[in-house]
């Protein structure tokens, strides 16, 4: 079976090292010599470069070394996801672009026209992370109002309009957030395949809804047996629904040549966290599930690096060295093959793998880790026919 | 004022052009992928308005057929210079998100897109597209629609409560906070539209008509505009059959300005004269009458402008 493994597209800029906080690629951070898209001319002029260059870099970098596409994540700080792709289009010839999209900013309808459209422009490269969870301050930023398990149940009426339009010419819905009567795609656009749908959300109401609508059920790292027993339930659920769930997982790598190099980087970067980074990162307030799950870690405590390494090659305090997911891989090429077939073992059809700096980190994993998959197992039978 | 030209791209005009599923079985040997569709010839549209002297490329909304925005930026990067003014509904979505999107837009074509805002469809085209918005309501929608944008555009922290949009908190840190607001085109001929224009529109677009009834429409305009404390320009769209010489028009479909490349550009000085400065042109087929309107009549009306600024 084979396994489909992403990038992802940082699209709050990028640091030059794992090692060091500063985001000097891209414009979230002052203009200073050394910084890239833009950057500085000998005359300390900008040099025109935008970070959408950079993020065209990466993209190419992803598929050239044999990752499938990148998830492109959506946040307020963030550059758009939906804009993104069709500027990098016509650039790229296999990266698949996961736009990740609250349904509710959206008409379903536009959506779906969008989406075909886009599908397109790239030859059926569009794929989509719904998000649903998150809330807090920041949905009201976003202007959504909508309470946490309400907007569940819009996510499932939004993906019903999105697919019945799309298939149906004649398509009518009478539903509590939207109604549509005789609407559906013109036929150029629904000819296109609809994009595969990841979901994430850890919440009842969310597994619920991926039950119905998603193709993948996408989680961030966890513990591996609390990570098994999601999978397991996901798929239970939908089974009894009687469709079919592919699990993926969302983990950011430090793959090295040796272990020892791996946690030197990680030890490095610890020790370069500023007190500002911490705070900025403790009680980030949410109502997504998963987010309380990872911070249930409580990284931003820790004194020493290795007081968060929480098992074999595995290290809690991602998010103290970028935004995201506290929870990570850190070894050799090898252990963190090791570790991917481990989670493939339990239950994971896909990921979104993703390091430090992004375009550099794309070529090291894709020449040197994903070659490595299931030598693992292959190597253990061999022992077990010796 | 130097005047703004457009080229304008209607997305479902000849629908077979540049299709895959429109290939004709023939003897010649087949090797183009089917990738290849219509964005490769969007593309070229773009290409050749900014090869031959155009400011922008002025995408319509067309319900059935390729989005506006997603052609936008599938062609942004093409052609590095040209304007592109995608034309959409304000039943697309969230304000906020909108606007967020078009920061997006903006920081990576350093500043380069417009909003058209389209006008909403009747009701049965509004129910087939999920918009719950009633007639009676439609222009105050687009009204928030716009305000909202701008808000969290302009200010942080924003705070509005209306009737189809509401936010908190909102509004861009850097250096999102940093991309200029899209220019905003808006059209219409009633005094309901000319009011819009004047509290929203950085350009108002007219449809094509005498030039004594533009000169009324915008005497209008400025006097609202004036009065809102805003600044407003002015456009007319129209299509073109511009050709060499008299007698080759009498094989052109109909225009609303049809004549030799000298007449054709005559009658836009004059518009230009009235006080038109945005020029929103079509022809069809559209590729090579962007070549023909930019080679041939775009000079043209350019040569007239030293006349019009010593007029003015």
């Amino acid at each position: 079976m084979a396994i489909d493994f992403y990038w992802r597209l940082p699209t709050h800029g990028d640091h030059a090292t794992i090692r060091r906080g500063s985001l000097d690629r891209g414009d979230w951070s002052p203009l200073a010599p050394g910084n890239q898209t833009p950057g500085l001319t000998a005359d300390g002029e900008e040099d025109g470069y935008r970070y959408i260059d950079h993020l065209a870099e990466i993209a190419k970098a992803a598929e050239i070394s044999g990752f499938i596409g990148g998830l492109i994540p959506s946040f307020p700080t963030t550059d758009d996801p939906w804009v993104i792709s069709p500027l990098l289009a016509r650039e790229t010839k296999s990266f698949r672009f996961m736009i990740a999209f609250q349904p509710g900013f959206l008409n379903p309808v536009q959506a779906a026209r969008l989406s075909a459209s886009l599908q397109r422009a790239t030859g059926g490269r569009t794929v989509f992370n719904i998000i649903t969870g998150g809330g807090g301050p920041s949905q009201l930023w976003w202007g959504d109002s909508f309470s946490h398990d309400d907007r569940y149940g819009r996510t499932s009426e939004f993906l019903d309009v999105f697919k019945g339009v799309w298939k149906d010419p004649g398509f009518t819905y009478d539903g509590r957030f939207y109604s549509v009567r005789n609407g559906g795609l013109a036929p150029l656009l629904g000819a296109e395949d609809i994009p595969e749908i990841w979901f994430s959300g850890s919440s009842d109401a969310a597994l619920q809804s991926a039950a119905r609508h998603a193709d993948y059920y996408l989680s961030w790292l966890e513990p591996y047996d609390q990570l098994q027993d999601k999978f397991a339930r996901v798929k239970e659920r939908t089974a009894q629904l009687g469709g079919e769930q592919k699990c993926a997982i969302r983990v950011d790598l430090v793959a090295r040549p040796t272990e020892e190099e791996a946690w030197r980087d990680i030890r490095i970067g610890f020790e370069n966290v500023t007190d500002e980074t911490r705070a900025r990162w403790r009680g980030q307030p949410t109502d997504s599930v998963g987010a309380a799950r990872q911070a249930a870690l409580r990284p931003t405590e820790a004194k020493r690096w290795d007081e968060l390494v929480v098992g074999k090659n595995l290290w809690g305090g991602f998010n103290l060295l970028r935004g995201g997911p506290a929870l990570g891989i850190v070894g050799s090429y090898e252990q963190c093959a090791e570790q991917l077939d481990e989670l493939i073992r339990r239950g994971a059809d896909a990921f979104i793998l993703a390091g430090t700096p992004h375009l550099e980190e794309a070529y090291r994993v894709g020449e040197e880790v994903l070659p490595l998959l299931g030598r693992a197992a292959t190597a253990g039978l061999l022992q077990a026919a010796e | 004022m130097t005047i703004k030209a457009y080229w304008r791209l209607d997305p479902t005009a000849e629908p077979g052009r540049a299709e895959p599923s429109a290939w004709a079985e023939t003897l010649a040997r087949n090797v183009r992928p089917i990738s290849i569709n219509r964005f490769d010839h969007y593309a070229q549209i773009a290409r050749a308005a900014a090869l031959t002297g155009f400011d922008g490329l002025f995408i319509q909304h067309r319900s059935d057929g390729d989005d506006s925005q997603i052609i936008a930026a599938a062609v942004a990067r093409s052609a590095p210079k040209l304007g592109l003014v995608p034309e959409f509904p304000a039943s697309v979505g969230s304000a906020v998100y909108a606007a967020k999107q078009a920061v997006t837009f903006q920081r990576a074509v350093h500043d380069r897109l417009g909003w058209a805002i389209a006008p909403d469809g009747d009701a049965d085209a509004r129910a087939a597209i999920a918009d719950p918005v009633l007639e009676a309501d439609l222009r105050a929608r687009t009204e928030e629609f716009l305000h909202v944008a701008r808000g969290v555009h302009g200010s942080q922290p924003f705070d509005f409560q209306g009737r189809f949009f509401e936010v908190k908190g909102g509004g861009f840190e850097q250096p999102l906070a940093g991309a200029a607001f899209p220019r905003v085109f808006l059209r219409g001929e009633q005094e309901d539209s000319l009011a819009l224009s004047a509290r929203h529109a950085d350009v108002h677009l007219f449809a094509l008509q005498p030039v004594e009834a533009l000169r009324a429409k915008i005497e209008d305009l400025d006097r609202l505009a004036l009065a809102a404390g805003r600044n407003v320009e002015f456009g007319i769209s129209a299509t073109l059959a511009a050709r060499e010489t008299a007698e080759d028009l009498q094989h052109t479909p109909a225009a609303d300005i049809a004549g030799t490349y000298d007449l054709v550009a005559a009658q836009l000085a004059e518009l230009a004269a009235a006080g038109i400065g945005h020029f929103v042109l079509s022809a069809s087929p559209s590729l090579e009458e962007t070549y023909r309107v930019g080679q041939f009549v775009l000079p043209r009306l350019r040569a007239h402008q030293p006349t019009l600024r010593a007029a003015a």
